[in-house]
């Protein structure tokens, strides 16, 4: 079974459409291929059979003679009986008049014929001069075109090209303004961690001085019974340096006596008598706790003491020291 | 199936080639005066031009009488051998002068048309072109125009798919299935 691209190609090779490279490779094919060959003798023969189906037209009759006039000498000639080499020589001279005599016969007959022949065949050429001529001007005239559109096109890839380096420049620059931005960016996050850091310290530092500053403001003092009646008695005292008054807490204390109160007493250095905190109010023997403030203000209390005062309290102590602590 | 070689006609007529092989002129004249007609109205339907025709021709049966030699009557009918001398002929002379259109109007208006054309024809030729074109009247319009187009205009396929704006496989594809066709009907009618 013959492919149809075999059989379209053996078709070209009819046709005579393929190049003589192509002609040799398909005959070739076609020998070596039994049934290729069969298939392309009997499509040679439909092929030409299309000869068939045009409108006979009586060929000029004197084509055969023609040909064989002009076939005649050179192809096929006429054998000569031999003859003597001297016979032959003496015979050249009427040669020649006779060729020469039927060449001027057959120019005289064929003079019209080659005369009309060349005509037409110089006024085709002509025409396809002019034609070619003509195609080699729009030809002429599209090369001139064309380096005119190069010319433009080289202009404007220069021009692109220039306008790139300043981009990539640009770009350069660019590139290393933000790489000197994302140093500083870089220093400045360092800085604000050193002060992140510091301020961290601070605080801490802040906090630690507060403590201390806070403990320093402090006093706490443990009054201890001066008289044994006392002696169960319990009293503490916590002094605020900065705000100058304390609070005071008292167990185990009984009531005073009655026509007495207890007073609280604020021993300052820089002061000649001590200060009176206040009255205490004892009404039973349980936990009390109160605030007090100094009657007057105190640089700097040393001690507290209690002492039993006759009702309503004194300007100075008058009465018994009762507790007594630092 | 029969083919045109066994047709007693083309049989003649490889005999004749055979014998102008052998230098017999009056075999060359009558294989003239068989197919000349047919191969002169081929010539003049692709030159158009009567005078290009007979120059056609004319090389054409040149080469016949030259290589007569090389038929081979295995291969094909002496008729079709005959037709592609010719036609090659011709194509060598459209695609090599590359006339222009003007020159093919002007000829068509030349003497040809006024010849006698019934004394030319035989009645075995009458009988072939009948069969023949009766035969290509079967094949679909554009199978017989594209083959009219390679075969009479002697343009290629490529030349055909652009002339018709058609694509080229299209046209490879309607000159076989025509040829095959055409192949055919010619051996179911012999």
């Amino acid at each position: 079974m013959i492919d149809e691209q075999t059989q379209e190609l053996v078709l070209q090779y009819l046709l005579g459409e393929l190049e003589p490279s192509q002609m040799e490779v398909v005959r070739t094919q076609i020998d070596s291929d039994a049934e290729l060959k069969t298939f392309v003798n009997e499509m040679e023969e439909t092929v030409g059979s299309l000869a068939y189906s045009v409108r006979p037209i009586a060929a000029p009759p004197d084509i055969p003679r023609r040909i064989l006039r002009a076939e005649r000498g050179p192809v096929r000639p006429a054998p000569e009986a031999p003859r003597s080499r001297r016979a032959a020589l003496s015979l050249i001279p009427w040669a020649l008049a006779a060729c020469l005599a039927i060449a001027c016969i057959i120019l005289g007959v064929d003079r019209e014929h080659v005369r009309d022949r060349l005509s037409k065949e110089l006024a085709a050429l002509r025409e396809t001069n002019a034609q070619t001529s003509k195609a080699l001007t729009q030809l002429e005239q599209k090369s001139a075109d064309s380096e005119k559109e190069i010319a433009a096109f080289r202009e404007r890839s220069a021009g692109l090209e220039n306008q790139l380096a300043a981009l990539e420049q640009k770009n350069a620059e660019a590139q290393t303004g933000l790489a000197a931005v994302k140093q500083k960016a870089a220093e400045a996050e360092q800085a604000v961690a050193a002060l992140t850091q510091k301020d961290a310290d601070s605080q801490k530092e802040l906090a630690a001085l507060r403590q201390r500053n806070l403990l320093s403001e402090i006093k706490i003092a443990t009054l201890t019974a001066q008289v044994a009646k006392f002696q169960q008695a319990n009293a503490v005292v916590v002094w605020d340096t900065d705000l100058r008054s304390g609070v005071l807490q008292l167990d185990k204390l009984p009531p005073p006596a009655p026509g007495k109160d207890y007073q609280l007493w604020v021993i300052d250095p820089s002061k000649p008598l001590p200060v009176s905190a206040g009255v205490l109010s004892v009404p039973s023997v349980g936990l009390i706790r109160t605030s007090f403030h100094p009657s007057q203000p105190v640089q700097s209390a040393a001690a507290f003491a209690i002492s039993v005062e006759k009702s309503g309290g004194s300007m100075k102590p008058e009465g018994q020291i009762i507790l007594l602590g630092k | 199936m029969t083919r045109l070689a066994d047709d007693p006609e083309s049989k003649f007529e490889a005999s004749l080639i055979s014998r102008i092989a052998d230098g017999d002129e009056s075999a060359f004249a009558t294989f003239y005066q068989r197919l000349s007609s047919s191969l002169y109205g081929m010539a003049y339907r692709m030159m158009n031009d009567a005078k290009e025709a007979e120059d056609v021709l004319q090389e054409g049966f040149t080469y016949i009488w030259r290589r007569a030699g090389s038929f081979d009557p295995a291969r094909s009918t002496a008729f079709a051998w005959a037709v592609m001398i010719v036609r090659n002929k011709a194509i060598d002379r459209l695609r090599v002068r590359q006339r222009s259109e003007r020159l093919r109007e002007r000829a068509e208006e030349s003497v040809v048309q006024q010849r006698d054309e019934s004394s030319a024809e035989e009645p075995a030729l009458r009988e072939r072109t009948a069969i023949v074109r009766s035969a290509l009247q079967q094949i679909p319009q554009e199978q017989r125009e594209a083959l009219e187009l390679a075969f009479f205009g002697g343009l290629t396929h490529e030349e055909i798919a652009e002339r018709l704006t058609i694509p080229l496989g299209t046209i490879k594809a309607r000159i076989r299935r025509g040829l095959l066709r055409l192949r055919d009907f010619l051996h179911e009618e012999i």
